[in-house]
């Protein structure tokens, strides 16, 4: 009896392990699978799709025509087929966008399966990219042009090479525009607000006894007012000369529908053919469009154009983070490991630090909103800003405040890796230093430092991850949806440390959840996912691999 | 003779010097950072204590009055310029800056004394009634006027009418009786004034007479207002008992009456007329019900009521249904019990700013708090005050004593609505029809009951909790077994890092995908889904159970520890098989008839709206589940965070869980193999008992990672506060309820440091989880350090 209990206990142990191996194949197909889609989904946006022209089925066989990009097919269980003859089968719709929102009302379209007659792609669709609106897609007509014949289409030549050479000028001034307006009359804007606040210090303090001293340097900074206020002028009037000459130039082109539409030059961002592409084609207009969408600023309330301002945030952030958080946790690691006597609270302390680092980030952005925005920036203000209040300086959240707030979050990290570095120096070696007669810093410094230097790094590495990728907290200390500026640019004092700034992963969550046209802004949502999961997902590989080296390195360097 | 210089072989004093800086440096820099960063526990407890304090008072100046017979007392927003009415219609403004009294005659140049007044707080409006059934309405106008930075309140009187209106009818002014007005009070909205009075009859055999008179605001184009008579009713013989005393809630449209016999009756204003709804008794069980005090507070909605033995109860309007009709109707109930005053008040004041009100008589005051039943303050004053006032703010106080003396008093009391009964206690909510743990932060009037019951975000988050770990803890706890147990050594090197790979996914990123592509996604396929829960299982254990019955050389294609790459496709078939099934599972056992009324279904979900019934039967999951269970089914529900969190939660919980069951010394293994066991009976009978704290401890690390999740509840729930463990309905946890109100909350209002309380509990709640985690890990690594 024994002896067949136990052959069949052989037998029955297999599906179990079967069953532990579910386990394992579930997390990697999750982990995978996840990546995969986002992968997918964050590429297709870039990837220039075929415009097609659509016609849907009517009685009088005289149905409408729809010219759009076809964006998925999906059924429907819970909605009934219109097909009479197949009742009960699920409804199947192509959604479809169209573009030119600002005639159609809408840039995307759910179409029946059952109702499209016929799927066309032809060759002469024109896509435009636009500054306002979004895209345009039609059949193009004629150029029009201020005091000039205008240009049909069938001048092919000519169409083509004027369009190019209008498209060309137009973004060069709109840039130039841009230049005057954001680049010089805002340093101008931010010099008159300095003048403005010394002229109101001045006179507040002096309105009693107004010396000669302070009149002349009223006089002074009216003075510069007035140049200031010239120079305004003379920009301003520069800019509106360049934005009269913007007006003029229209593209004609022919809707779906029959429309004829004109759009201004000005507006076109950039044109393609997308059905006349080849396949070298779409790919050169892939890496050209994921070239603008990482350098250029987000348009059209964040659902067009760019994220650089977000990738540059999330940077700059993370770096002053990084710069913070290493020296003081390295610090606070090489106190726990070498200076502090081991016994029962440093214990207490190191179990603290490791708890820290599960509590949830949100916690530390409450904190950092209640000690440095509140706390500590409301005191700075009242002693070194108090002439700009009530405004707030630094009493509102900021680059600062959330580098800070990230850093005590990512604080444990350093400190649980550098201490693990530290542990990994073998005791030998501290020995053989100090026996050599060096002074304990110098064991550190020239010894133990060096050697645990690449676990030091993976730590930081992961601090950065973890701060890259985390949002919660920065929605309390900071982060904005639009921020007017970079944090860091060319005027005084160069890196801003009381600004407002943008953050990818803020982005995804305001672009997917607060934007108006959420179905505009999934392409961007996307694209800025993948873009956040690769900024992470480098940042945790070279951590991982510098983990392993390190493993070695030590494995084979014992004593 | 430099060799004889033993200086040289000592360090040098700058490599010393730099040596103790560093030392010094370090160390201070060190316990610097611990303490920082223990500071954190420090700051967020100093946020939230003030939460629990008492009200403090602090003395302030005392001015003498002229001598008479003070019937009212009011206040204006600073609490700078108190003012009184005696009897005979003299109105005495105090400015308590300057120390000095104007006394003013309302009733210009008439003889006739002022039989009673009342001052609706709200709009500054004291109503006086004269002989002859006569009243007056005067609007006082507090004006705060700066003279460089310093602050002056001014006050100006204004008669609404040039002469004093009639209560009966506007024209018949002969009408001269000989009747008193005992008591008026006065309501009023921005269309009507409702005015209740008392007359009394001169012969005592008369039963005493209840008018309530109903005036219409007009504006004309210029703004000037004009008071039209829209009539008047005697009300006396709807009473039944002795009139004693009568109340007008704020906005005019109820009017309390109660009698010598403890009855209170209950007339409500529908447009122009008066109907009795209810009459009560609420200290019936007592020897003597009658009631001593009663008066509205804040909202005019719920009544505070005193009887002669200090009982104190608070009776508010909610909807009572008729247990024959089944009709449901707003009418008085006692929703609450103070604490027992030592006698009856005599006199009554609540705040513009919350639910508190003061009384006391000249033994005692009291500052209550209505929402809590907690006292605020209570003390027997070193003086007997006959009237008591609050200001407007809620920040002083004023009584006036028997020798016409007026005490001024600084109130601090920032936080009355907090304590613990407010964040964790059940509250029966003014307008509830039973007590409730409710969380409700901001509302849209001033009298808005803030609704702070943290209970149903800690049920939140444990919900959250909840169906996160029973998806994450299964799948991680077998997979970290096979990893650390079965996988080829060689595959354990790449798939670790995948796994941990998981665990630094950004938050926001699985909350994003959650809520815009996984919810729409699965919100038709729940029966595939359904299915999939249970075919994946049995398909891993049939898969398994069928190899070990082939032949060895079968079994042989399949070498041990692959056996999860061979499971990969597999599971993709099985997953795509069952998503495509799912809708013929659907449609043969989740069929909904019309049985409910379409109106009903609508309120069950949003969702529903697109649907259009015809008494057919439809085979629609998501109705089906509201109609056989009762609860909700919204698109953004628990299933869907519970899935997403699995990403966050299930590399933590494997992580940790695999380095343990590593950690067991590979003795106890190869000693169980070598006794005959079977891969499984080793791994599950000797490593897997062997590692029990570290899994615990892995399990524990895994809850306090889903507790402190933000952005995926944030974002893939609807982040309602409701407390139904329903799988297919949201929640709003802790940590989403703070990313979504405290940057709105105003600093250091209530709000915000109840906020903080929130986030303490979560900072104490993964403190908690963690340390025990540690403990458990600390054990297990002693454990294994004997063997």
């Amino acid at each position: 009896m024994r002896l067949k209990k136990q052959k069949n206990s052989q037998a029955s142990g297999e599906p179990m392990v079967w069953m532990t191996a579910m386990g394992l194949s579930m997390g990697v197909l999750m982990i995978l699978g996840l990546l995969a889609l986002i992968f997918y989904k964050g590429l297709e946006v870039f990837w220039p799709k075929h415009v097609a022209e659509i016609h849907l089925k009517s009685e009088d066989g005289n149905g409408e025509r729809l010219l759009g990009e076809i964006i998925l097919q999906r059924d429907r269980s819970s909605h009934k087929s219109s097909n009479e003859n197949d009742e009960g089968s699920p409804l199947r719709e192509t959604q479809i966008f169209m573009g030119n929102k600002e005639v159609l009302g809408q840039a995307f379209r759910f179409v029946e399966q059952d109702k499209i007659k016929k799927t066309s792609y032809p060759e002469s669709v024109i896509k435009l990219e636009r500054r306002e609106y979004g895209n345009a897609m039609g059949f193009p007509q004629a150029i029009y042009q201020a005091d000039q014949e205008l240009i049909p289409l069938k001048k092919t030549e000519l169409f083509e090479k004027t369009l190019h050479q209008l498209v060309k000028t137009y973004n060069a001034r709109w840039e130039e525009i841009r230049h005057i307006e954001k680049d010089q009359i805002g340093k101008i804007n931010y010099e008159m607000e300095e003048l403005e606040l010394e002229k109101k210090q001045l006179e507040e303090q002096n309105t009693a006894a107004k010396n000669a001293q302070a009149k002349n340097r009223l006089q002074e900074l009216e003075s510069s007012q007035k140049t200031l206020q010239e120079k305004y002028q003379k920009l301003a009037d520069q800019a509106k000369k360049l934005r009269e000459a913007q007006q003029g130039a229209q593209l004609e082109i022919l809707l779906a529908n029959g429309q004829s539409h004109k759009i201004e030059v000005s507006q076109i961002l950039e044109y393609y053919y997308p059905n006349q592409l080849s396949t070298w084609g779409r790919v050169g207009m892939f890496f050209h469009k994921i070239w603008l969408f990482l350098s250029q600023e987000p348009r059209e309330a964040n659902t067009e154009g760019g994220v650089f301002p977000a990738f540059f945030g999330t940077l700059v952030m993370t770096l002053l983070m990084t710069i913070v958080v290493v020296p003081f946790g390295v610090m606070a690691a090489i106190y726990l490991k070498e200076y502090a006597k081991q016994g029962p609270l440093v214990r207490t302390v190191r179990i603290a630090v490791n708890n820290l680092a599960g509590v949830p980030s949100i916690v530390f952005g409450v904190f950092g909103m209640g000690f440095f925005v509140y706390m500590v920036g409301g005191t700075i203000d009242q002693l070194f800003f108090s002439n700009k209040l009530p405004t707030p300086t630094f009493g509102t959240g900021g680059l600062l405040w959330a580098s800070l707030t990230l850093a005590l979050m990512t604080v444990p990290v350093v400190i649980v890796a550098t201490e693990e570095a530290l542990g990994a120096v073998s005791q030998n070696i501290r020995e053989g230093a100090l026996g050599c007669g060096a002074s304990k810093w110098q064991m550190i410094q020239k010894i133990i430092l060096p050697a645990s230097a690449p676990g030091i790094l993976t730590g930081a590495i992961l601090a950065m991850a973890r701060g890259a990728g985390e949002v919660a907290p920065l929605m309390l200390v900071g982060v904005v949806k639009l921020a007017p500026t970079l944090p860091i640019n060319s005027t005084f004092p160069y890196i801003h440390l009381d600004q407002k700034f943008m953050h990818l992963g803020f982005h995804i969550y305001d672009l997917g959840f607060q934007s108006p046209d959420s179905e505009a802004a999934k392409p961007i949502v996307f694209a800025t996912t993948l873009l956040l999961i690769l900024l992470v997902l480098v940042l945790n590989l070279g951590a991982i691999i510098l983990r392993e080296r390190l493993r070695k390195k030590y494995a084979s360097g014992k004593f | 003779m430099p060799n004889q210089d033993s200086s040289r072989f000592e360090t040098s004093k700058r490599i010393l010097w730099i040596d103790r800086m560093m030392n010094f440096f370090i160390s201070s820099g060190g316990v610097s950072i611990i303490l920082a960063v223990l500071g954190i526990f420090v700051f967020i407890f100093s946020q939230i204590f003030p939460l629990f304090t008492q009200a403090e008072i602090k003395k302030g100046p005392t001015l003498q009055v002229r001598p008479g017979n003070y019937q009212l007392m009011g206040m204006d927003e600073w609490g700078e310029l108190p003012f009184l009415v005696n009897d005979q219609g003299e109105l005495t403004f105090v400015d308590v800056q300057e120390r000095s009294i104007h006394t003013q005659k309302l009733n210009d140049g008439e003889q006739n004394n002022v039989q009673a007044v009342d001052y609706h707080v709200q709009t500054q409006t004291l109503v006086l009634a004269l002989a002859g059934e006569a009243f007056r309405l005067v609007d006082i106008k507090y004006e705060p006027k700066f003279s460089g930075k310093k602050r002056k309140i001014s006050s100006s009187v204004f008669l609404s009418e040039k002469k004093p209106l009639f209560l009966k009818e506007f024209a018949s002014e002969e009408t001269q009786t000989s009747r008193q007005l005992s008591q008026i009070k006065l309501g009023m909205n921005d269309d009507f004034i409702l005015l209740a009075t008392v007359l009394v009859p001169q012969e005592a055999a008369e039963k005493k007479e209840v008018w309530a008179t109903l005036l219409a605001k007009e504006e004309n184009l210029l703004g000037e207002s004009n008071i039209e008579w829209k009539g008047a009713w005697n009300l006396t013989d709807q009473i039944s008992g002795n009139v004693q005393n009568i109340r007008v809630n704020e906005s005019g449209d109820i009017l309390l009456v109660t009698t010598e016999e403890g009855f209170i009756h209950y007339f409500k204003r529908e447009e122009d007329t008066l109907k009795l709804r209810q009459s009560f008794q609420p200290f019936a069980e007592l020897s003597s019900p009658e009631i001593q005090s009663i008066d509205f507070i804040l909202g005019g909605v719920s009544i505070y009521l005193v009887n002669e033995s200090g009982e104190n109860v608070l009776y508010s309007l909610y909807l009572h249904e008729d247990p024959k009709t089944g009709i449901e109707e707003r009418l008085f109930g006692q929703t609450k019990t103070f604490p027992l005053l030592k006698s009856p008040p005599s006199f009554f004041d609540h705040s513009l700013r919350n639910k508190a009100f003061l009384i006391g008589n000249q033994d005692y005051s009291s500052l209550r708090y209505a929402t809590t039943e907690k006292v605020r303050w209570e003390s027997s004053l070193p003086f007997q005050p006959i009237l008591g006032s609050l200001s407007r703010k809620y920040h002083k106080m004023a009584f006036l004593d028997k020798e016409q003396r007026l005490y001024l008093y600084d109130l601090k009391d920032p936080h009355p609505e907090g304590g613990w009964k407010a964040f964790f206690g059940k509250i029966w909510y003014e307008g509830a029809s039973k007590p409730d743990y409710t969380w409700q932060s901001t509302g849209g009037s001033d009298s808005f009951e803030s609704k702070l019951s943290l209970v149903p975000l800690i049920f939140g988050t444990l919900k959250g909790t909840f169906y996160a770990l029973i998806f994450s803890v299964p799948v991680a706890l077998l997979a970290a077994l096979y990893t650390s147990q079965f996988l080829q050594p060689q595959l354990k090197k790449i798939v670790k890092p995948t796994m941990e790979i998981m665990a630094s996914l950004p938050s926001v990123i699985l909350g994003f995908l959650a809520a815009l592509w996984l919810a729409p996604l699965i919100e038709e396929k729940i029966p595939s889904l359904i299915l999939i829960f249970f075919a994946i299982p049995l398909c891993a254990w049939l898969a398994g159970y069928f190899l070990s019955r082939v032949p060895i050389r079968y079994r042989k294609w399949i070498p041990r520890g692959q056996e999860w790459l061979t499971l990969i496709p597999l599971l993709l078939v099985v997953i795509w098989f069952c998503w495509e099934l799912g809708p013929i599972l659907e449609k043969n056992f989740f069929i909904v008839t019309d049985a409910y009324p379409r109106e009903k279904l609508w309120e069950m979900g949003p969702i529903l709206k697109n649907y259009v019934f015809e008494g057919e039967r439809v085979a629609d999951f998501r109705l089906w589940w509201p109609q056989v269970t009762g609860t909700p089914f919204e698109q953004r529900n628990s299933l869907v965070v519970g899935f997403i969190m699995g990403f966050a939660v299930i590399p933590i919980i494997f992580t940790i869980a695999e380095d343990s069951l590593a950690a067991v010394p590979q003795s106890l293994r190869s000693a169980s193999l070598a006794l005959g066991a079977s891969r499984w009976q080793t791994a599950f009978y000797v490593m897997l008992p062997a590692a029990t704290a570290g899994i615990f401890s892995a399990i524990m690390i895994g809850i306090g990672r889903a507790v402190g999740e933000t952005m995926i509840v944030l974002m893939a729930t609807g982040n309602t506060p409701i407390m139904e463990w329903n799988i297919f309905s949201g929640m709003r946890t802790l940590s989403a309820n703070l990313a979504v109100e405290l940057p709105e909350a105003p600093l250091h209002s209530t709000l915000y440091r109840t906020l903080y309380l929130g986030a303490f509990v979560l900072f104490i709640m993964t403190f908690l989880l963690n340390s025990i985690a540690e403990i458990m890990r600390h054990r297990i690594r002693k454990k294994f350090k004997a063997l």
